[in-house]
Order: structure tokens, then C-alpha cells, then sequence
């Protein structure tokens, strides 16, 4: 006969494998419901909004691909879409530095490098509308206000900033560099913690000292972080819109409308909710794909050891 | 050179150095990483204390330098203006509400479904495993106008349950509890089981009064998401009077008043988040090294 214990192993038969489920359903019901109905449903309905033309309220017409013709003359999407990578630029590379230089500089064991990653935290936790509500005064172009007569200290005549087509989107981008670095010094500091010194020790073994030692341990350890912020913050920078809607409003000139303003300018100043579900799945496509390559490229997951 | 060093060693140099805690030569490195993190710790907090002194600052127009960072007369009239003019008061209590039964909902949410993910073993786990982490990979911003156009269906914009709802459960959450779980021996849930304990009590008795820390490091980042996020309250409502405090200040900021003013409110939505990170900091730090290390 087969041994006792062997009944302990579940059966395979389906009315068991039931049973053994059931009790533990009621602990992911409410989960599931919301995912299913403020995700799932509006995710694919996304793709049936896209087909019809409507202002939600009375007016509903069926227009098939027709939407993704219209993106094509959208001369306000285009440059739409050039202001968001534009801004991704703008705002992607100064992040992934002074974030990475301030994780150094606070990572060192002197007195008082935790009151000061504190404080660097601050603005990150603090929301965008505060945020704006403080920097539209700060950038105003008035010679006094402050960024401004700070420049003027060191000889640089007055900026327009916000005004300015050629500045607006670089001074919100250096807005959400000042709110988020602390975000991911962070992250670095937690990065360079998780060196284990062994492979320090085993670098000067062989010879290593200075900077040759963190060009062959320090980077190339830190490449997963590196990738990781890269790919985060790219993210984040295609679906800014907080800071845009305050600061600027899309303008001047529709110079930092990027493609979530466009999106929501569509949708509520324009009535176009279908169009506007039509760029929301080209949002999505342009995210997604932006990412894959970005992952693939920097390799994400790559064994460093 | 080292004589000089060696001679000063015991003295205040020594005591200095012991107590800043950097290694002997290294004077000149230290004093610059110092400048430096004062230069940017100055640019971090100063804005926040200008920020403060105008909106205490009484009949001020614009905000320009020299700013008065100890104003004279010291007043709190903006505040009395932005309560009056503003539906502040009542933005503040929406935030409150919205973002108390959001936080309570998604972590209680969280922990029960880290739990059956790591513990259970019920038909459908692996699907639903991979349907979460399709949602998480989705872009919120993208499902921005369709969950409009549903709520609007529905009848529910301009409602705390449009506010609320997609808060109440959360796939970070789900996740981070999952691996809370996992790290519980389940010898655990096998002496309560023989005990005669269900799922439920095993759950809340036993493993989930082992895991306070998770809930509060995950309580307070869904807390501090929930108050600072923009878009979607901006979305789901359109009355002023269901507005969050920071949607709110949106409207404030767009209006174009006195600097004293939307200094004001700029304070008002400043204290509670600076008030949690306070408290909760240590939380908040390892949340963060969380999220990052994960990938």
C-alpha cells in the first residue's frame, strides 16, 4: 500500500483543486474588482472610444481607423510629440547627474549626511501645485523676482523664462529636476551601499586605487541603478503634466504642450474624447516602445558580477 | 609637513576630526563637500522659506528680492484671505477624506492579496499574477480619458468614489506585501493552522502583526501618492467645491492674485506632507530604496 504521508499531497482532480481554492478568493475579490473596473475595463474600451467621435454628450458617430488618419495633419500633435521628447531630454540626463553626484557627495561617512539627504528629500514629497504655486513667482521676469535677481548678481541680464518659447519647457524641466533629485540620490545612495567592500578590497589586490578602482567596481556595478533611473525617469518625464498645466498652460505658443497636455487639451477644451483616446493609445504605444528600447539597449538585467 | 599634523593631532584639529569623522589629510576634500551641500541644501529648503515668510507677509503683490524672511508687521491675514476667497477649507477636508480612506483601503487591500499570492494556491494565480503586472507596466496617464469617459457613464465624476476607487487597491502594494509574506517562515501558519486558526485569523492574528513596519512604510507612500496626485483628481472633477487641495491651489495659481495669497495656500499644501515626512521619514527612505532596488 502506498504510504500514509502521500495523502497529503493534494489530488488532481478538478472538484479538489476547487475546494482548495476557494477560501482563498475572498482575500484578492476586492483587489480584482477595482483593477477590473478603474483598469481592465477603461484599458479596453480605450481601443472602442477610439473608434467613434463623440463630445460625450450628444453627439456619437462612428469613424472606424478614421482618428489615426486625422494624427497624421495634427500639425499640434507633431509638435507636441517633439516638445515631449524635448522635454525627455531636457530633463533625463541633468536628473540621472545631479542625483548621482549628490548620492556621492552625501555617501560619505562625515557628520550630518542624513540631515542633509533629509532635506534634499523635501521637495519630492511635497506636491506639484505647491511646487508651482512657489516657482511661477520665482520665475516671473521681473528683474527682481528672484531667479532673476539672483542672475543679475552675477551679471546676466533678465530672463523671460516661463514667456519665452525657447525657455518655458527648460524651466519646467529644471523645476522637476529641483522636486525629484532627492528621489533618486536615494536610490544611488542605496546603489553604492549595496557594493560589498570585498570587491573593493579584492580591486586594490590587483592593483586598482582612485578612480581606476570605481572604473572597474564602482560603474559597472552601479550600471543596473543606472539603467533602472534612466528608464524611470523617461517614463516620467513623457507624462509630465502637473507642473505644464500650472506654470504655462500648454503655452506660449504651444511651446510645452507635450502629449499628455495635448491629450487633455483635446479631451476638456475641445470636447474630442474619441480623438483624444485615439492619441492616449498612441501615448501608450510611444511609452511602451521608448522603454523597450531604452531596456534593451542599456540591458536592464544584465549579470554585472 | 607631517610634523605640523602630528603636532596638532591631539589638539582641536584632532577633536574636529574625530567628531566630523573623515580621515586625517583630507581637510580640504571635506571642507568642499560641505560648501557643497550647503549650496544645495539652500536651494532645496530656501524656497519653502521664502515661501513661508511671504504668506506672512501682509499686502505683498509680487514676490521679489530682498525678501523680508522675518516679516514686519507679522500677519496671518493671507491665510484669512485664502480661507474666505477659496474654498480652501473645504479642498483640505476633500484631501483629507480622499486620501485617509484610499490609504486604509489599499493597504488593508494589499495585505490580503500579498497574502493569497504568497501563500495561496488557487486556480488562476499565475494568470491574474501576469494581468497585474500588465496593469503595472500601463501608463496611468494613457487610461487618463477612458476611465473619464467610464466614470462619466456611470455618473460618478464629481464623486469621493471617482476619488477614492482606483486607490483602493494597489499592485506595488500587492507585490511588496507579497514579499513581506514570503519572508515569514510558514511554520507560522502551520502551528496556527493545528491550532484550529482559519485563513483569516492566521492572517490577521498571527503573520500580519509581524509586518507593522511594511504596512506603515506602504501606508505612508500611498498616503503622500494619493494627496500629491494631480491629474486624476484634476479629471474626475469638475465643481469646485469636490476639488483636492492641490487640484484646488491649481485654480489658484491660474487665477492670478497676490503673491501673500498664493503663498498662503502654498503653505497649506506644503504643511501636511512636510508634517508626515517628518514623522515618517525613516519609512519614507526605505520605501524608496524599496522601489528602487526592485529593479
Amino acid at each position: 500500500m502506498v504510504p500514509s504521508y502521500i495523502k497529503t499531497m493534494p489530488s488532481s482532480g478538478i472538484g479538489h483543486r476547487i475546494k482548495e481554492s476557494l477560501p482563498w478568493y475572498p482575500f484578492i475579490l476586492i483587489n480584482l474588482a477595482v483593477f477590473l473596473l478603474f483598469n481592465l475595463v477603461p484599458w479596453l474600451s480605450m481601443f472602442r472610444n477610439a473608434l467613434y467621435k463623440t463630445d460625450l454628450l450628444s453627439h456619437s458617430e462612428f469613424v472606424g481607423l478614421g482618428h489615426f488618419g486625422d494624427m497624421v495633419a495634427d500639425e499640434r500633435l507633431h509638435q507636441a510629440v517633439r516638445n515631449t521628447v524635448l522635454f525627455a531630454l531636457l530633463y533625463v540626463p541633468p536628473i540621472v547627474f545631479v542625483s548621482l553626484v549628490v548620492a556621492i557627495l552625501v555617501n560619505q561617512r562625515l557628520r550630518g549626511m542624513r540631515f542633509f539627504r533629509s532635506i534634499y528629500f523635501l521637495p519630492n514629497v511635497t506636491n506639484i501645485a505647491v511646487l508651482a504655486l512657489v516657482f511661477r513667482r520665482f520665475l516671473s521676469p521681473r528683474p527682481d523676482a528672484p531667479i532673476n535677481y539672483m542672475l543679475g548678481l552675477v551679471g546676466i541680464p533678465a530672463q523671460k523664462f516661463l514667456l519665452d518659447i525657447h525657455q518655458a519647457l527648460a524651466s519646467i524641466a529644471a523645476v522637476g529636476v529641483w522636486q525629484s533629485f532627492g528621489f533618486f540620490m536615494v536610490i544611488w545612495v542605496a546603489a553604492l551601499q549595496a557594493i560589498p567592500q570585498p570587491l573593493y578590497d579584492a580591486g586594490m589586490v590587483d592593483g586598482a586605487y582612485g578612480w581606476r578602482l570605481h572604473r572597474y567596481v564602482t560603474i559597472p556595478l552601479l550600471r543596473p541603478t543606472a539603467a533602472f533611473i534612466v528608464v524611470i525617469t523617461t517614463i516620467g518625464a513623457l507624462q509630465e503634466f502637473g507642473a505644464i498645466y500650472i506654470l504655462t498652460g500648454g503655452g506660449p505658443v504651444y511651446a510645452t504642450t507635450t502629449a499628455v497636455y495635448h491629450i487633455y487639451s483635446q479631451a476638456f477644451n475641445f470636447t474630442r474624447f474619441g480623438y483624444a483616446n485615439a492619441l492616449s493609445i498612441l501615448l501608450f504605444a510611444l511609452i511602451l516602445v521608448i522603454a523597450w528600447i531604452q531596456s534593451r539597449y542599456l540591458k536592464f538585467d544584465e549579470e554585472v558580477y | 609637513m607631517s610634523t605640523v599634523r602630528t603636532e596638532l593631532d591631539p589638539g582641536l584639529l584632532g577633536k574636529i576630526r574625530a567628531w566630523v569623522g573623515y580621515q586625517p589629510g583630507q581637510e580640504i576634500k571635506t571642507i568642499l563637500t560641505y560648501a557643497l551641500m550647503a549650496v544645495v541644501g539652500v536651494s532645496t529648503v530656501g524656497p519653502f522659506v521664502i515661501m513661508l515668510s511671504v504668506s506672512l507677509t501682509q499686502d505683498i503683490r509680487f514676490l521679489l528680492f530682498p525678501v523680508d524672511l522675518i516679516p514686519q508687521p507679522f500677519t496671518v491675514e493671507n491665510f484669512g484671505l485664502l480661507f474666505s476667497r477659496t474654498l480652501a477649507a473645504r479642498w483640505l477636508y476633500n484631501s483629507f477624506v480622499v486620501a485617509v480612506i484610499s490609504t486604509l483601503g489599499g493597504v488593508i487591500t494589499s495585505a490580503m492579496a500579498g497574502y493569497a499570492f504568497a501563500r495561496g494556491n488557487f486556480l488562476g494565480k499565475e494568470f491574474l499574477f501576469y494581468i497585474f503586472i500588465g496593469i503595472l507596466i500601463m501608463p496611468d496617464t494613457a487610461l487618463i480619458i477612458p476611465q473619464y469617459i467610464l466614470l462619466s457613464d456611470l455618473g460618478l465624476v464629481n464623486s469621493y468614489t471617482a476619488l477614492i476607487g482606483p486607490w483602493f487597491a494597489s499592485i506595488f502594494g500587492t507585490f511588496l506585501m507579497r514579499q513581506q509574506f514570503l519572508s515569514i517562515p510558514r511554520d507560522y501558519d502551520d502551528a496556527a493552522h493545528m491550532d484550529g486558526a482559519n485563513l483569516f485569523q492566521i492572517f490577521g492574528s498571527v503573520l500580519l502583526p509581524q509586518l507593522v513596519p511594511a504596512l506603515a512604510t506602504l501606508a505612508i507612500l500611498r498616503f503622500m501618492g494619493n494627496w500629491n496626485s494631480f491629474l486624476y483628481p484634476l479629471i474626475v472633477t469638475t465643481k469646485a467645491n469636490m476639488r483636492t487641495l492641490p487640484v484646488g491651489l491649481g485654480t489658484v495659481a491660474r487665477s492670478g492674485g497676490d503673491a501673500g495669497l498664493d503663498m498662503a495656500g502654498a503653505v497649506l499644501g506644503f504643511l501636511p506632507t512636510f508634517i508626515i515626512f517628518l514623522l515618517g521619514q525613516r519609512y519614507i527612505i526605505q520605501g524608496v530604496s524599496l522601489s528602487g532596488l526592485k529593479g
